[in-house]
Formats: C-alpha cells, sequence, structure tokens
C-alpha cells in the first residue's frame, strides 16, 4: 500500500496551480517532494511498478496542462526581461540627458 | 533677488511642490478600489538654481503633474492573452455542451442523443433475433422499434446541434453593438488625449482607455499601435482597422446562407474574427468549425446506415412475398437524397413491420438470409470506409480530445493572465523595489516551476516504461 504518497496527478496539478499564481514557495516544495518520490522508489517492486505505472497515465492530460502554463510562463518572463532592458536604456538616456543638463537643448537645435 | 526671499519663496515652493504631491497620492488612495485606475506619482522638477553672492544655490523643486505608473508593452500582453483566454473559454463552453450531448445519461429512462452507440448495437442486434424466427411479428416489431430510437437519437443530436448554432450565432452578432460602443470610446478618448495631453501620461483619459482596450480585447482579437502626440489605432488581429486616432469603424452584421457574417467597411470578416481570437472569435470557430464538423459525422453515419439497410431491404423478400423495386422500394428508412442533411431528416418510413425483407430475393417468407445480410453489415465499412460503430466511437473520441485540448489551452491561457496581472499589478501599483521583488518572483517561480516538471518528466517516463515492462513480463 502507498497511503503516505501523493498521487502523481495531485503534484503535477498544484505545480500548475502554484506556477499560475507564482508561488515560489510552493513550487520548491513540490520540487522536494519529487525528488523524495524519485530517491523512495524501489523499483524491482512489481507492486510498486505497476502502481506508479498507473499514475503516471492518470497524470498525461495534467501534465500537458502544466506543459502548456510553463511555456507560457516562459514566454511571460521574456516579455518582462524585455520590458526590464527598455526600461534600463530608457533610464539611461534619460540621466544622460539630465547631466547634459541646459546644454542638450541647444545641441538638438534644429540642424 | 534678496537671500530671505529667496529662501522663503524656495521653501513655499518645496511647500506647494508637497502639496501638489499629496494631492496626488491622497487620489490613489481614493481610488484604490477603482476599477482600471493606474496609480499615479508625482512629478518633480528641480528649479534653475540662484545665485547668493556668487555662489549657485539650489531653488527647490515644482510638481510638474502627475505620470500614472502604466506600461503599454505589459498591458498589451496582458490584452492578448486575455483575448486567446477568452476564445478558449467562450469555445470551450460550446464544446462541453456538444460533449454532454454525446454522454450517455444513466438516470434517464428514455433514449438520448447519448445512447447512440448502443442504439446503433441495438438496431443490428434486433436483425440478429429476427434471424431465429424471421415471421415473428413481435421480432419485426422490435426492428421498426430500435429503428425509430436509432433514427430518433441522431436527429435529436442534430437538431440539437442546429439549435446551439443558432444560439451562438445570437450571441456573435450581440456582441457586435459592445464592440461598436467600446471602439467610438476609444476613439473618443483619443481626441481628448491627443488635445489635452500629446506630450505626457494622460492619467485618468489613458486608464480608461487602457480600460476599454481591455473590453475590447475580451470580446475580439486586436492589435494596437501607438500612433503621435499619445494616439492610438486599433486593428483586427488581421489587420482591419477598427480605431485609427479619433476615428472608429462599425463593425455591421449580414445573414449569408443562413447565418451571420461579419462586414467591416463591405468586407466580409468573419473568417478572420473566427481565428482572431476574443468571445466572438470562440464563438465563431465552435459556430462555424466545431458544430459544422460534428454534424456532418453524424450525416455521414446517417447516410451510411440509412442507405445500406434501405438498399439491402430493398434486395430481400418481404413477409408477403413482396421484393422491393425502384416505383415502390421496401425502405426502413427515409431515404436521403444527400449525404448534407441526412442526420436532422433520419426518421423511419416504413410503417408495416411486414415489409421487413428478412428473406432473400425469390425465398420463402421463412428463410432469414436477407435479414442475415443486414445484421451483418454491422461489421460492414458502410460508414466512410469504417463500420457504423466505429465510426461513431472514433467521432465521439475525437470531440473528447478537442475539449480536452482547448481544455489545456484555456488553463494555461488563465494561468498566463492570473501571472501578467499580479506583474501588472506590481508594476502600476507599487513602488521599484516591489516591482523588482515581482520580477524576482516570476523568474524564481519559472526556475521552480523547470525543476519540478523535469523532475516530473523522468518520474512519469520512467514508470511509464516500467509499467509497459511489466505488462510485457
Amino acid at each position: 500500500m502507498h497511503p503516505a504518497k501523493p498521487e502523481l496527478k495531485e503534484l503535477v496539478v498544484e505545480a500548475s496551480r502554484a506556477l499560475a499564481r507564482l508561488d515560489a514557495t510552493q513550487l520548491e516544495e513540490l520540487a522536494f517532494s519529487c525528488q523524495a518520490l524519485t530517491r523512495t522508489r524501489n523499483p524491482e517492486d512489481p507492486d510498486e511498478r505497476t502502481h506508479m505505472a498507473r499514475q503516471a497515465r492518470d497524470a498525461v492530460a495534467d501534465m500537458a496542462v502544466f506543459a502548456r502554463v510553463l511555456e507560457a510562463t516562459r514566454a511571460n518572463l521574456n516579455v518582462m526581461n524585455r520590458l526590464r532592458e527598455l526600461r534600463a536604456v530608457q533610464l539611461e538616456y534619460t540621466e544622460r540627458q539630465a547631466r547634459a543638463g541646459g546644454g542638450a537643448e541647444g545641441g538638438h537645435g534644429d540642424h | 533677488m534678496g537671500t530671505i526671499n529667496s529662501a522663503l519663496s524656495l521653501t513655499t515652493g518645496a511647500l506647494d511642490a508637497d502639496q501638489a504631491a499629496l494631492s496626488v497620492i491622497a487620489n490613489n488612495v481614493a481610488n484604490a478600489n477603482t476599477t482600471g485606475y493606474i496609480e499615479e506619482t508625482p512629478d518633480w522638477q528641480e528649479n534653475q538654481p540662484i545665485s547668493v553672492g556668487g555662489i549657485q544655490v539650489g531653488d527647490g523643486v515644482t510638481e510638474t503633474g502627475a505620470t500614472s505608473q502604466r506600461d503599454r508593452v505589459l498591458e498589451e500582453r496582458l490584452d492578448q492573452q486575455q483575448q486567446l483566454a477568452s476564445a478558449s473559454s467562450a469555445r470551450l463552453t460550446a464544446l462541453n455542451s456538444m460533449q454532454a450531448l454525446f454522454t450517455p445519461d444513466s438516470g434517464s429512462s428514455s433514449s438520448t442523443a447519448g445512447d447512440i452507440g448502443s442504439d446503433i448495437t441495438g438496431f443490428f442486434d434486433s436483425f440478429s433475433s429476427l434471424e431465429s424466427d424471421p415471421t415473428d411479428n413481435a421480432l419485426r416489431e422490435q426492428v421498426l422499434s430500435s429503428a425509430s430510437t436509432l433514427a430518433g437519437d441522431i436527429s435529436s443530436a442534430a437538431n440539437s446541434l442546429n439549435a446551439q448554432s443558432a444560439s451562438l450565432d445570437q450571441e456573435s452578432s450581440g456582441i457586435v453593438n459592445q464592440v461598436n460602443s467600446l471602439t467610438g470610446a476609444i476613439g473618443q478618448l483619443n481626441l481628448q488625449i491627443q488635445s489635452t495631453s500629446p506630450d505626457a501620461d494622460a492619467g485618468t483619459l489613458e486608464d480608461q482607455r487602457q480600460q476599454d482596450l481591455s473590453q475590447l480585447s475580451q470580446l475580439i482579437g486586436i492589435n494596437q499601435v501607438s500612433t503621435e502626440n499619445n494616439g492610438l489605432s486599433v486593428t483586427t488581429t488581421s489587420g482591419q482597422l477598427l480605431v485609427s486616432e479619433g476615428q472608429s469603424f462599425q463593425l455591421t452584421t449580414g445573414t449569408v446562407h443562413g447565418i451571420t457574417d461579419f462586414f467591416l467597411g463591405g468586407t466580409d470578416i468573419t473568417s478572420e474574427l473566427a481565428t482572431g481570437g476574443g468571445q466572438l472569435g470562440g464563438y465563431l470557430t465552435a459556430r462555424d468549425v466545431d458544430i459544422p464538423g460534428a454534424l456532418s459525422s453524424l450525416d455521414q453515419l446517417a447516410y451510411g446506415i440509412s442507405t445500406s439497410v434501405n438498399a439491402q431491404n430493398n434486395s430481400g423478400t418481404d413477409l408477403d412475398g413482396v421484393t422491393g423495386t425502384v416505383a415502390n422500394p421496401l425502405h426502413i428508412f427515409n431515404e436521403p437524397a444527400t449525404v448534407a442533411g441526412s442526420a436532422a431528416n433520419m426518421s423511419v418510413s416504413m410503417t408495416d413491420p411486414n415489409q421487413i425483407a428478412a428473406a432473400g430475393a425469390g425465398s420463402g417468407s421463412g428463410d432469414n438470409s436477407n435479414a442475415e445480410a443486414i445484421a451483418g453489415l454491422a461489421g460492414q465499412t458502410i460508414v466512410s470506409g469504417q463500420t457504423p460503430i466505429n465510426y461513431y466511437s472514433n467521432f465521439v473520441s475525437t470531440l473528447g480530445a478537442t475539449v480536452s485540448e482547448v481544455e489545456t489551452e484555456n488553463t494555461a491561457q488563465n494561468a498566463s493572465v492570473t501571472q501578467l496581472q499580479t506583474q501588472s499589478n506590481a508594476q502600476s501599483s507599487v513602488n521599484l523595489n516591489d516591482e523588482a521583488a515581482a520580477m524576482s518572483k516570476l523568474e524564481t517561480s519559472y526556475q521552480a516551476a523547470s525543476q519540478v516538471f523535469t523532475l516530473l518528466n523522468t518520474i512519469m517516463a520512467s514508470a511509464l516504461n516500467l509499467g509497459e515492462e511489466t505488462a510485457v513480463s
């Protein structure tokens, strides 16, 4: 029997939820759970092999959801990183203008 | 300028600036719960320094206005994700209704569209039963009864799909008024923003415009293009202009082949709107792709069964010794003229059970060879190269797979919207430190999730492989 271990499906669903909420703490805990699951598995036990195979099949659809959420997060992260770069450039430009002071205005005349 | 006067002026200026800044903050607090309001921060400008005894002394600051902490890039990304999520959500609702139609209702005593699979089996089984005693009237009645149940459930499913299509058509038309109202409002706001605040953030006006854009992107797929003087053009995702600065272009509707089509400036853009996203995109995809696809499958099923069974019955001899002719065919089902519409029109045309041609051509009424042949049609590829029951099973499985796929998309898109809203709130509502913390949270969450994904993927791959080995051994 496997009374204490959470079902693989539950882990996958919770991972998708935690990622949607950007709950990094929960995701780190889930990573520990997965590591523990890997350590405590006994691939020689035929009962456990069958049990894990059943759990894996049950979790396939939710794993696809998790993969898509992860993909969307990567796209969002790319957007945010790009945004940060744009802001850094903008900030640098503003600072440079401020340092140039009134002289900058003359420099940008009607040429 | 005297030193004391300068000092007083500097202090007064600073107090005025503080007062103005306090007003901005007070406005933020007052609007904390206002939907779409973006927090404003006061803008400060250093005054020209004054010269006191040849020494340059700072002359304080002046509050020059307020800037909303908005970010167009993030807002556009959020709008794009929202329009995808709205589209998949609307489509998913329609698909779930379709799937419910083909799900057996164990609690119902009457036969429904969900029972089509068992109806097909029941119909062909009734011929197998008739083989045992081809002259038995009760068995003959049973054949007509099971034919009637099958035809009734198939035509009922087709009619329900047509009704669902009509309902989606109506919902889609209703969205047009909302779209036109929003594009009109965005055009007006563009004019106001361009006239009052061409070079700076227009505060509340931009909040209103952003809120309208957000609502619009939930209804249809849009692209936004910034123009001069804080203006904005809005197009559909395929590039048709909806708003150009102060001018808005109205969507209109018209009936084409019995359904509502959508026009912009005389051009039919229905298919572009269907693929563009938003609620309208979801409704149109369900109306123009998913429902016609399901109807077409049902038509094929109804056509294949009706024509094959009719042809086989027509080739046999009925209980009265009659064989079907072109002029007086022995048809069990209403013979369909074309595939299209076969499902909705499927019905049992035979009323006399004696007309069931259980006997082979030229055989006596006690013969059962034709009943056997009709029962055998269940195992023949009479529906688009498949047996009737396999065809129907594949149809239901394909529908289930589509529902599952759209559900996955929708869950992921909603998760993405939630993430972006968290980022957007961090950008527009709190200070730079919190903003950096929010960004870091996104990065950390992504990294942790990637690790979880890799671990889960390894566990699952290994578990599935081990499971296969177990099954083989």
